[in-house]
């Protein structure tokens, strides 16, 4: 009778009609919750985001099968979500093999495919889910992660049934295995081990046997019917929505923002849910509700009204009382504004634009450009946004750069450069040196240019800058929200550069770098732009760059300050790294840094804006500047060191000095004065960069 | 009700001492790369026409003479929310002071239709010479009333707070009359929303010359003003700070009080 | 050529203090240009009438007049212009205070005469009257003259330095008989400035300004509380006035109050010029500002560089150390 490997289906249970009977409510629930789901998304407007289908699959194997981001985030939580997720997903795969070997009558459940994949698999895999979801009861109700705070209920209730699947299932095998005597019994280990188990507590009688596994079998399979055909409306659904955001998410360069042809919209920007576009929808639906945003968020972190995690979850709660979070729900309510419904504009307003919620995020969602969308309305349709804010807008438009009652104008940080020339007298060059207003209207700051062209110089490199007819890139204007006069500024600069027939650009700033590299080509920019750090980076593996070991003595340790926009939103992190190691100082790493880099709250418009003492983002990031043992933190970005040098202020303050406890420097600053003398002083110019 | 506001464009009054230059053929400044703003307290006046038309409905007309270049400052008006916009072409006017600037104006405002008010800025934040608004009133013969925080209808004719020596008063002034604003905090510019921006650039812009006005040269010609410029210069500004030391804000703050009371400033 | 001094307010006897700077200008002025130096005393100055002669004026011409007794600028115009008229070609002065900017350009309208506002000085050079005003917000000085043969000057206050009063100086006082009608503009109520006892702004010997960089109304509370300290009054930047911290009247500089106290203290004010244009004469000026690189310290004689949330506790304890109060 076994002479190949397989069991009897249904063996002890009677009336199987009646699992087909339930099965159609099940059925009729999930499809009607998951047609719930889609009229949800239907409700936004159309965007392409399936086009590319092989890098989009090639996403969705890394991210939602192989679930790569999850585990980067957070090693050990990615860890076992794999557990959960892929024994659910594989003991699906089993009752699936079920379905066929018993409806569709093709016999595949025997042999060594019974034996390994139908027994021992399906047995490991359950066991790890068990594990992963014992891990994930304790991460919310005895460790209380912080980031997991949010909706114990509903994961409660979750995690229990899914619990009492598992171990009902292991029950009623077990019962199976010593009941029937299985000769194949130890090839389901775990099974039989729960079987034994049982048999020393007690079951041993043939009879109580097949009472308990009959009504275990039943109770386990009433559940999981209750359990799937509820997935659709509660956070379960992730299952589905996460690999479709990840399948249809933004190919777009990270930092390049949807433009608007604000001639030609009917609503600028984004006021009620119905302006999203339907994947901005499937976003709200998709998010697991994980807490990765929350916990790398700069501005919750200080204490500020956002959260990247309930911003998305309150609009997800707004589309629900819209919408509907049921398909028999009443018909749909009247569309109404976001802001002031579910998101206040303080909120709106904390954002520094630094990406770190959407690059930890494990399911694509795009937390930024909701909010760009959301600020874009609330500055061009009714002009209502902080004072402060409205100050540098009003400032770029009128004068060409944020910084109200600059005292500098642009060409006095190279007045006394004769190197330094403007494209208008030598007509063109092989680099574009762009300066960026940042570096040109601070004093403190004009010292990145005043060692970028001493570098420059030093390294015979033919360059020339724009001098007063530059003008702000308008990636200040663009991320308050202001659409209209960034694509103002943005054709100005395409202008002035195409007219020049500028090639390569080299900038000391990332936003700059960012907004030209990445946004410029949607307005007939197209440009080589190269981030000074990259530059630095080639012209010393070249050996253009004659260095003086031991001239930054002093600094014997350095730690260096990951930009947003230029670590998460373009990638680099290697380029400044390999500057500062090749400058004989000893680089030490924050606890966060590269994708995990700690925002200095300058980005998305906020150097601008007015913080509350207590809760500035700089002095957060400033604080472990200081512990990290370091004499210096290395900037590459002119917004970082003014926000780096105003926390380092604060911190000493609170430690009772004046001196700052750690140097700024960008990196440009150090590598000039790490120049061989002789080199520095072709023309006079040496070490004037460092006056600070 | 109509209101006709009076707007010049004139350099942006917030560049840097270090970027401001003069031209020294010109006697003016020189304009360099420095951009074109609104006055300020023209933008008052604007903001104070607008939000009385909100309230008792009517039109705002904004007037500037000025240059091809002085539409942006119409258009800025257009989208803060005035109604129609004229340009008075200056390439024929030689308007060097108020009086002539004046008569222009006034020859527009008399070609409008009837006005009720006519609003200037307490004073232009360029030459800031702060006549043409009392200028205008006696070339229309009109009442008027300078420094004006806020106005209101009264009746027939205008309830208007104006600043005074030793205080604010309130006045009536019969209608039409002109007012020039000073800043408040009720009146400050509103940012126009993109929308309107926009719309405004499809608005059409009304152009007079001084022909259309019926001025002749006598009027606005070169002899007409009535001063000259001698010279235009940047006086000197020596800087002799004595920054107050301290371990902290706290220390520097007792420190500035020791060093006050030991200068016997206090 | 005359030089006619228009004189209004005063207390009694005693010309007003503008109208006193302005005798004494005219007076330094008509040594050079030759001719003589009438007063015309309006409305209540009449008292003052043989004053202005002490204070250096040659002749009086007095109107006075009911329509003069509010501060009625289109009577005073009407009357001034009458005074003018008997004085045939002039330099005409006016005080610079808010009457005088509203007179001033309805009577060089009425005399079709050349006026410059807001006068830092008036010179005889070349043959001729000279003024010099400042412009684009301080950041310039221009010198103009007129071409007309009158000409008027409003005269900023404290431009021009009172002569020692002569008493018995002789001179002709005139009384002029004119018809004035009141003005189309009504008075209807006068809102007392609120200087809740302390001192009038402009006379006060201290000086405590805040700007935007207060962040809010309350801070303006420890402003006052240093004011009272040391007998002083609260000024503030035009972005404090427009941001409704306080009121107006409270503003300093080119468009607001014109200072000179022995002691200007600036709190969270960067230092536009068009600020310091109202306070660049105080005697001893002190910047409190978070910002090293602020604009008003290059006009300060004593900067803290700080956050004045931290500063200004620590200077008032102090100061009330030291005061023993
Ligand atoms: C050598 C020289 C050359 C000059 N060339 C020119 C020139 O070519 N074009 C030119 O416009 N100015 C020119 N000016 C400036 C001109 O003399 C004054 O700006 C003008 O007479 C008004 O004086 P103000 O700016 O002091 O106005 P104020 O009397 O201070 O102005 C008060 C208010 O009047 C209104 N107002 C003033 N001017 C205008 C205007 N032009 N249009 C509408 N409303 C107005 C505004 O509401 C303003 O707030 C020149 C000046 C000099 C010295
Ligand atoms: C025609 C014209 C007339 C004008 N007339 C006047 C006038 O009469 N009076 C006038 O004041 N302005 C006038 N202005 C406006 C002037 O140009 C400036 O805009 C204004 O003076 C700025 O005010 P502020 O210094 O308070 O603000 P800001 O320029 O914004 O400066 C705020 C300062 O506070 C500092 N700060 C911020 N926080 C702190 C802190 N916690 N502790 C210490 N410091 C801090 C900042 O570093 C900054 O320097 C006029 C402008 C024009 C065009
Ligand atoms: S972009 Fe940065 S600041 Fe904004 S929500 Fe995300 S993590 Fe927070
Ligand atoms: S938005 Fe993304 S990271 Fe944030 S909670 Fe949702 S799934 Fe997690």
């Amino acid at each position: 009778m076994h002479e190949t490997p397989t069991r009897e289906i249904f063996w002890n249970i009677r009336h199987i009609w009646l699992t087909y009977a339930l099965l159609v409510p099940m059925v009729v629930a999930f499809a009607l919750g998951v047609w719930n789901h889609v009229r949800r998304w239907r409700a936004g407007k159309p965007i392409e985001r399936t086009d590319n289908w092989q890098e989009r699959l090639r996403g969705f194997f890394v991210d939602a099968v192989g679930q790569d981001q999850l585990r980067s985030g957070d090693q050990q939580a990615g860890l076992f979500h794999i557990l959960l997720s892929w024994g659910f997903v594989i003991l699906f795969i089993g009752t699936t093999v079920v379905f066929i070997q018993a409806d569709l009558r093709i016999p595949i459940m025997h042999g060594w495919f019974y034996l390994i994949f139908q027994s021992l698999i399906l047995d490991v895999f359950g066991l790890g889910a068990i594990v992963g979801l014992a891990v994930a009861l304790y991460r919310r109700y005895v460790a209380k992660v912080p980031r997991l705070t949010h909706g114990l209920w509903q994961d409660g209730f979750l995690l229990a049934s899914m619990l009492i699947i598992l171990i009902t299932g292991f029950l009623v095998e077990g019962l199976r295995i010593v009941a029937t005597s299985d000769p194949w019994g130890s090839w389901s280990p775990v099974g039989l081990a729960t079987g034994r188990a049982l048999a020393a507590l007690g079951i041993r009688e043939y009879g109580t046997q097949l009472a308990v596994h009959r009504f275990l079998w039943w109770f386990h399979m009433l559940v999981s019917y209750v359990f799937v055909g509820y997935i659709p409306f509660s956070k379960m659904m992730h299952l589905f929505t996460s690999p479709a955001s990840i399948f249809t998410r933004n190919l777009q360069p990270k930092g390049r923002l949807e433009p608007l042809d604000v001639e030609n919209t009917e609503v600028l920007g984004v006021k009620t849910l119905r302006d999203f576009d339907w994947k901005d929808l499937l976003d709200l639906d998709a998010c697991t509700e994980c807490g990765r945003c929350q916990a790398v968020c700069p501005a919750y972190a200080v204490g500020k009204p956002l959260n990247p995690k309930m911003l998305i979850l309150d609009m997800r709660r707004q589309l629900t009382e819209e919408i509907g979070g049921v398909p028999w729900a009443k018909r749909e309510l009247e569309p109404r504004p976001i802001i002031g419904t579910s998101i206040e504009p303080e909120t709106l307003w904390s954002c520094t634009t630094c990406h770190a919620c959407v690059t930890a995020c494990p399911v694509e969602i795009e937390h930024v450009a909701k909010i760009v969308d959301l600020r874009r309305f609330q500055v061009m349709e009714e002009a209502e946004l902080p004072e402060t804010a409205q100050a540098a807008v009003q400032g770029i438009e009128d004068r060409g750069h944020p910084f109200r009652g600059a005292q500098a104008s642009r060409r006095d940080w190279y007045a006394d450069l004769p190197y330094v020339r403007e494209l208008a007298q030598v007509g063109q060059a092989e680099y574009l040196f762009w300066v960026g207003c940042a570096v040109a209207f601070n004093e403190r700051a004009q010292k990145i240019a005043r060692a970028m062209a001493k570098i420059m110089h030093t390294a015979h490199l033919d360059f020339a800058v724009l001098g007063d007819e530059e003008t702000c890139t308008g990636d200040p204007a663009r991320r308050i929200g202001n659409e209209y006069l960034y694509e103002m500024m943005a054709r100005q600069n395409i202008e002035t550069l195409n007219n020049y027939g500028v090639k390569k650009i080299v900038t000391t700033c990332p936003h700059c770098f960012n907004t030209i590299k990445n946004e410029y080509p949607d307005f007939g920019g197209n440009y080589k732009v190269i981030h000074h750090s990259q530059l630095i980076r080639d012209l010393l593996a070249e050996g253009r760059l004659p260095l003086e070991p031991g001239k930054l003595q002093e600094l014997e340790k350095v730690t260096y300050h990951d930009p947003c926009y230029l670590g998460r939103y373009n990638d680099e992190y290697d380029a400044p790294r390999a500057v500062v190691d090749a400058l004989g100082v000893e680089r030490v790493e924050m606890a966060r840094s590269r994708q995990k880099g700690f925002c200095c709250g300058a980005g998305g418009g906020r150097y601008w804006m007015d913080d509350e003492p207590g809760k500035r983002i700089n002095v957060e990031r400033a604080r472990e500047v200081a512990t990290s043992g370091a004499q210096a933190v290395c900037t590459a970005c002119p917004f970082c060191m003014l926000m780096m040098e105003d926390g380092l202020r604060t911190v000493a303050t609170e430690q009772g000095t004046t001196e700052r406890p750690v140097a700024t420097r960008d990196l440009a600053e150090l590598v000039a004065e790490a120049l061989a003398e002789a080199a520095g002083a072709r023309e006079g110019e040496a070490g004037a960069a460092l006056g600070a | 009700m109509h209101i006709a506001v009076c707007i010049k464009q004139i350099l942006d009054p917030e560049i840097s001492p270090r970027a401001f230059k003069i031209d020294p053929v010109r006697k003016a400044a020189d304009p360099g790369t420095a951009s074109l703003v609104i006055g300020p307290f023209d933008l008052n006046a604007l903001e104070v026409a607008i939000q009385l038309k909100e309230r008792h409905g009517g039109q705002v007309t904004a007037l500037t003479l000025g240059s091809d270049k002085a539409k942006e400052a119409l258009r800025r008006a257009l989208a803060m929310g005035a109604d129609q916009a004229v340009l008075i072409d200056e390439t024929q006017v030689s308007a060097k002071e108020p009086s002539v600037t004046a008569r222009v104006l006034a020859a527009a405002i008399r070609k409008l239709d009837p006005v009720d008010l006519v609003l200037t800025g307490r004073q232009s934040g360029e030459w800031d010479f702060g006549q043409v608004g009392a200028l205008l009133a006696e070339e229309l013969g009109m009442p008027f009333v300078p420094f004006v925080p806020r106005l209101d209808v009264a009746g027939n004719g205008l309830r208007l707070e104006r600043e005074a020596d030793g205080g604010v008063v309130v006045v009536e002034a019969p209608r039409p009359c002109v007012a020039s604003v000073t800043n408040a905090n009720d009146n400050v510019p509103r940012l126009p929303k993109v929308k309107d921006i926009m719309m405004a650039n499809r608005k059409p812009i009304t152009v007079y010359g001084p022909g259309e006005l019926g001025l002749g040269a006598a009027e606005v010609g070169d002899e007409a003003n009535r001063l000259e410029v001698l010279d235009l210069f940047i006086p000197e500004v020596k800087s002799e700070c004595e920054f107050i030391e301290g371990e902290d804000g706290a220390e520097k703050g007792a420190n500035l009080a020791r060093k006050l009371v030991e200068r016997k400033v206090i | 050529m005359n030089i006619v001094v228009i004189g209004w307010g005063g207390d009694g006897h005693a010309p007003s203090a503008a109208v006193r700077e302005l005798l004494g200008g005219a007076r330094r002025l008509a040594q050079q240009s030759g001719g003589q130096v009438i007063g015309a005393a309006l409305g209540g100055a009449a008292k003052a009438a043989t004053g202005m002669i002490e204070y250096g004026a040659d002749r009086v011409l007095i109107v006075d007049h009911p329509a003069l007794a509010e501060l009625d600028a289109e009577a005073y115009a009407a009357a001034a212009h009458v005074v003018c008229d008997q004085a045939g070609d002039a330099l005409v002065l006016v005080p610079g205070d808010r009457l005088g900017w509203e007179v001033a350009p309805r009577l060089a309208h009425r005399l079709a005469a050349g006026l410059v506002t807001d006068c830092l000085a008036v010179d005889w050079e070349g043959g001729r009257f000279v003024m010099t005003k400042p412009v684009y917000g301080g950041k310039a000085m221009a010198k103009l003259a007129a071409r007309t043969a009158t000409q008027v000057a409003l005269v900023r206050a404290r431009a021009m330095e009172p002569l020692e009063p002569q008493t018995g100086r002789a001179g002709d006082v005139e009384a002029l008989n004119v018809n004035l009608s009141p003005g189309r503009v009504k008075l209807l109520e006068r809102k007392q400035e609120e200087t809740q006892g302390q001192v009038r702004l402009e006379d006060a010997p201290v000086v405590v300004s805040g700007g935007r960089g207060l962040g809010g109304p309350e801070p303006f509370r420890m402003l006052e509380e240093i004011a009272q300290l040391v007998g002083g009054a609260v000024g503030a930047s035009l972005a404090a006035v427009d941001a409704g911290w306080i009121s107006p009247q409270h503003q300093v500089g080119q468009t607001g109050k014109s200072v000179a106290p022995d002691l200007y203290i600036a709190v969270g004010i960067s230092g536009a010029s068009q600020h310091v244009a109202g306070m660049s004469n105080s005697k001893t000026i002190v910047a409190i500002n978070k910002d090293p690189e602020a604009p008003i310290f290059r006009v300060a004689h004593i900067g803290v560089v700080g956050d004045y949330k931290e500063v200004l506790p620590a200077f008032v304890a102090e100061l009330r150390k030291i005061k023993g109060a």
